[in-house]
């Protein structure tokens, strides 16, 4: 990351530290905090006073953001948008957001229409409407059969 | 957006918590660190510090000369919560003013949206103000948002991030 004015995640200009970490969706945050609180409830009686307040916000802000409650149906999402060639963060912000439309979709995560001809690399991975069609299709279903 | 990283830290453990057995350290370690983890809230770079995963590793102790306690190189892996420019993320209104409103998002509490950037909706006065456009949606205490990030700012001294976020492109605004 050169220059932070460069930083445009609708670009997938996000710093090559954090293109690679992995990015968590809500749902999986919220399985992983809910854990983490209920090993803490084991420990003591006033589990809410032994986490940050960070933690805290965080827990209640997942909860309430998170499309999929079943940790099965959390794992199948990754899984579907796994076999599309999305960057993590891509797979994390359509996770989060569920677009309905292939018109949403793009909006909300511009790079994955992008098709930049002369990067060899990026040149396969520009998804046409039918493929996000499909995908929205599958991320459908399982909210459907969760 | 959340992250899942891995860094490295120092531990230190006071000489008096030390168990001559080792049985403990484990856990000294990890209390320890997750006290400081708590305490340290955010940093520039990985964002606010949720929660430890994982401790992967524990390097040798060193004893520190003049006190005696042990300093632990560990790594371990935990969970972020970090704004980026250009995202697009849901958050709660908590605040509206005649100029515009704040949102919560995760563990961020200062994001602005100015009414400079929802140039649709205008200020309703009243007991409770509100921000509506010509088509009545509402943006009101508690209502969610779909906003895009367009920048965001570091606070050293409260160790937080401001955002300034707008609800100007397509599907953004209030979600029912």
């Amino acid at each position: 990351m050169s220059g932070e004015e460069e930083e445009n995640a609708a670009e997938l200009k996000i710093g090559e530290e954090f293109l690679k970490a992995k990015c968590l969706m809500n749902c999986e945050v919220a399985l992983i905090l809910e854990h983490k609180y209920e090993q803490l409830q084991q420990m003591s009686d006033d589990p809410m006073n032994q986490v940050s307040q960070v933690f805290e916000k965080s827990l209640q802000y997942v909860k309430r953001f998170s499309r999929y409650k079943n940790p099965d149906a959390v794992r199948q999402v990754r899984e579907i948008l796994s076999r599309y060639q999305l960057a993590e963060f891509e797979l994390c912000v359509l996770g989060n957001l569920c677009p309905e439309t292939v018109e949403e979709a793009i909006a909300m995560v511009p790079s994955i229409k992008q098709r930049i001809v002369l990067d060899m690399q990026t040149k396969g991975r520009a998804h046409d409407d039918d493929a996000i069609e499909r995908m929205l299709n599958d991320l459908s279903l399982i909210k459907k059969f969760e | 957006m959340f992250l899942k990283v891995q860094m490295p830290w120092n531990v230190i453990i006071p000489a008096d918590s030390l168990d001559a057995k080792g049985l403990m350290l484990k856990k000294a370690i990890v209390i320890r660190l997750m006290d400081e983890f708590a305490c340290k809230k955010a940093t520039k770079d990985l964002g606010y510090f949720m929660a430890v995963t994982s401790l992967e590793s524990i390097g040798e102790g060193r004893v520190r000369q003049n006190s005696g306690d042990v300093l632990f190189p560990v790594v371990f892996s935990g969970i972020t919560f970090k704004m980026y420019r250009g995202e697009i993320l849901q958050g709660v209104v908590h605040k509206i003013l005649k100029h515009g409103v704040f949102l919560r998002c995760g563990p961020v509490q200062n994001i602005y949206l100015s009414h400079i950037k929802m140039p649709d909706y205008h200020y309703v006065p009243g007991e409770n103000g509100i921000f509506m456009n010509d088509k009545h949606s509402k943006i009101d205490k508690d209502v969610i948002v779909r906003f895009i990030v367009i920048g965001t700012k570091w606070m050293e001294a409260e160790r937080e991030f401001q955002a300034l976020v707008s609800l100007e492109g397509d599907y953004l605004g209030p979600v029912s």
